[in-house]
């Protein structure tokens, strides 16, 4: 047993083989089963929201058509650049403000959850691993704990509108969520009206294409102008 | 005893640097404080009442980050160097590599670390989503350079020590540790973000959320406490073999277990099921540990009742039993069906994380401090006992008040009702978390308060002790 106890053994074997092999099991060889799904950058994720048309690039197209004056000055036209940097702001916002914290990004396939979130008939699919191959999921926000709803479906189940006074102060549309308001991700326009700032319409852009290409059909989703 | 040190003593005296002790285990309570009042105010957005509400850089989810980051880098890690500070050297025999220099920019180059962590959160919206690694990915290089100096400091004298004979038990933890850390931060906040995606990502994170417990907090605090426990009692741990199963047993299954934080997720089913096993047979593991401990303290037990630092290591090694019998259960498929996403999950990890890990290094950094300072015990007893209490029936309520809200929000949302019913049938748990937040930070403020008086109240202290 003298050699099992000495430094070189434990840093060979515990420290450096079993950890490798662990490794191995728990995430090299998924990757291996999981490697031939495509992996998304944030503009082919613009690009096919827009050759689908799907909700998401029809709300962004409503939060243009909305917010006219905020939106030109921070993100000019609709089209699938801005709606790429749309895309990644909201993401970083929805990160750094630690949304992931109480709102998951998974639907199991267990405990009614296909029922419960997503609209039935409309949004209301399983997770499926090809729909997290992108650079928006990296790292993975599946998150830990439901404090509020998971928002892997929420494109069908609120509007546009919703969102809007929901996260400016979530009481007035939710009597007794204990989510807190956020109000710096609003400015007042020449009007004098609240209305969503640069990183308010990142965040509700990326919120509204949560789920989004889960939506049937898209065609009736589409804004008639 | 305090006027006639043994040579032995004198010897171990000039082994341990003093200062970095003080520094690390002082840090270590502040940053302890510091996210127990974190978690009280996010605590506090869930029962309504949060005080800043409409301020960016006090935004709760902005605070939690900070609560579980901080709980890592700023309250763990100081502590466990610090405990290490005093620990390695002496059951080797050997000095750390470098304590004047590498030691004091180790200490400076960690609080920086967690200081910038903060700001880079709270004020500069850079956060990072893998869970346990919320420090932003560009500060993640530092600390993994900083672990790969903390391998160097405590790894020589471990390695002088292997030259001469067989290693004690503390020695295989603590080199396993110090190989394991830098890896798993590493592994945990590169790969996802740079060489995968999706479930690939998932599953590496789910190994880091677990590694970082498993593989750097779990075995530095078995190791510490194969030190401390047999120290305190004055007499050897009752069974090596057991020892050697402990920790041959946690090296092998424990990095295996990640997946099991995303069970029924799209993680290839068969990464699933591994974790799910090797979870399972960690429990047998931990028991045979906690075997050897209990057996170890046959025929000793009477030293609990007057020795708090020893009653704080063996509560904490009882809850880490709880923790993990319920772990063999909740692991299962079938209870996640139930209990994943609730605030079940929350109550497990702080018996883990503080009824366990901040019990034990409360219990070590009680019997060091006074020695640092060259006394007996602690400046208070009451002080001593008050918070104790305070912290294990904090703890202990706060756990079976999380277990139950879990089974209320996990059935609640089986049962199909309306979102906002979790919410307010969850609330008068909730209420009753955050006063069992209030009694341990109670619990550590008069901890800490003892700690302040034990360092200052210095000279009429030891005078008393020379006249008795």
């Amino acid at each position: 047993m003298g050699k099992m106890e000495r430094f070189p053994f434990v840093v060979l074997v515990a420290g450096l083989g079993f950890f490798l092999f662990a490794d191995f099991v728990s995430w090299a060889l998924p990757m291996f089963v999981l490697k031939d799904i495509p992996m998304k950058k944030v503009e082919d994720l613009a690009a096919e929201a827009k050759a689908k048309n799907t909700s998401a690039w029809a709300d962004f197209q409503r939060l243009a058509m909305y917010y006219p004056e905020q939106f030109k000055k921070y993100y000019g036209e609709v089209n699938e650049k801005s709606f790429a940097k749309a895309l990644k702001i909201g993401h970083h916002w929805y990160v750094a403000e630690g949304c992931w914290n109480c709102h998951s990004q998974m639907i199991r396939p267990v405990s009614n959850e296909t029922l419960r979130f997503g609209i039935p008939g409309v949004s209301n699919t399983v997770s499926y691993p090809s729909e997290y191959q992108n650079e928006l999921q990296a790292p993975v926000l599946w998150g830990t704990k439901r404090i509020g709803p998971d928002l892997i479906r929420e494109a069908a189940v609120h509007n546009v509108d919703w969102q809007v006074a929901h996260l400016y102060n979530p009481q007035t549309t939710s009597p007794g969520s204990n989510m807190p308001g956020y109000p710096w991700y609003f400015e007042k326009d020449k009007n004098g009206n609240i209305v969503p700032n640069e990183r308010g319409i990142g965040l509700l852009t990326y919120i509204m294409w949560l789920g989004s290409w889960e939506v049937k059909p898209t065609k009736e989703w589409a804004l008639k102008q | 005893m305090a006027t006639t040190a043994t040579a032995t003593e004198v010897q171990a005296t000039n082994l341990v640097n003093y200062t970095l002790v003080k520094l690390h285990v002082g840090m270590g309570l502040f940053f302890f404080i510091v996210v127990a009042l974190m978690g009280f105010l996010y605590s506090l957005q869930l029962d309504g009442i949060y005080p800043f509400p409409g301020i960016e850089f006090l935004s709760p989810g902005r605070v939690r980050m900070i609560h579980t980051a901080g709980a890592a880098y700023g309250f763990l890690v100081n502590m466990f160097t610090g405990l290490l500070y005093w620990a390695v050297p002496r059951f080797t025999g050997y000095k750390v590599f470098d304590e004047k220099y590498l030691g004091m920019f180790m200490f400076i180059g960690l609080q920086a670390a967690v200081l910038i962590t903060v700001v880079a959160i709270l004020f500069l919206g850079q956060a990072d989503n893998v869970e346990w690694g919320e420090t932003p990915w560009w500060i993640d290089p530092v600390i993994v350079a900083w672990l790969l100096l903390h391998a160097v400091q405590f790894g020589t004298p471990i390695l002088k020590a292997s030259q001469r004979a067989p290693l004690y038990v503390s020695g295989w933890y603590i080199a396993a540790m110090l190989v394991w850390t830098p890896l798993v931060v590493f592994m945990g906040n590169f790969i996802p973000r740079f060489w995968s995606a999706g479930s690939g990502a998932g599953a590496v994170q789910s190994t880091f959320i677990h590694d970082l417990v498993g593989l750097y907090v779990t075995p530095v605090a078995w190791g510490l406490m194969y030190y401390f426990v047999p120290v305190i009692m004055k007499k050897p741990m009752w069974s090596h073999g057991l020892s050697l199963l402990g920790f041959w047993g946690l090296a092998f299954f424990y990095p295996m277990n990640g997946v099991h934080h995303f069970l029924w997720s799209p993680i290839p089913m068969f990464a699933q099921y591994s974790a799910v096993f090797a979870t399972v047979a960690i429990e047998f593991a931990v028991t045979s540990v906690l075997i050897n401990f209990m057996m170890t303290l046959r025929g000793s037990a009477e030293v609990l009742k007057y020795n708090v630092p020893l009653r704080y290591m063996y509560t904490g090694a009882i809850f880490y039993w709880i923790t993990c019998f319920q772990c063999a259960f909740h692991v299962t498929l079938t209870f996640q069906k139930v209990i994943h996403f609730t605030d079940w999950v929350t109550g497990h990890a702080h018996l883990i994380m503080f009824g366990t890990f901040g019990m034990w290094v409360l219990g070590m950094a009680e019997y060091v401090w006074p020695r640092l300072f060259g006394k007996e015990t602690m400046y208070s007893k009451g002080m001593s006992e008050g918070a104790y209490w305070l912290l294990t029936i904090g703890v202990i309520a706060m756990f079976v008040d999380l277990t139950a809200a879990g089974l209320v929000q996990g059935f609640d949302w089986i049962g199909l009702n309306p979102w906002i019913d979790s919410v307010n049938f969850s609330k008068p748990f909730w209420y009753f978390r955050s006063v069992a937040g209030i009694m341990m930070i109670t619990g550590l403020l008069m901890y800490a308060m003892n700690f302040y008086k034990t360092a200052t109240a210095g000279k009429g202290l030891e005078a008393q002790l020379r006249n008795a």
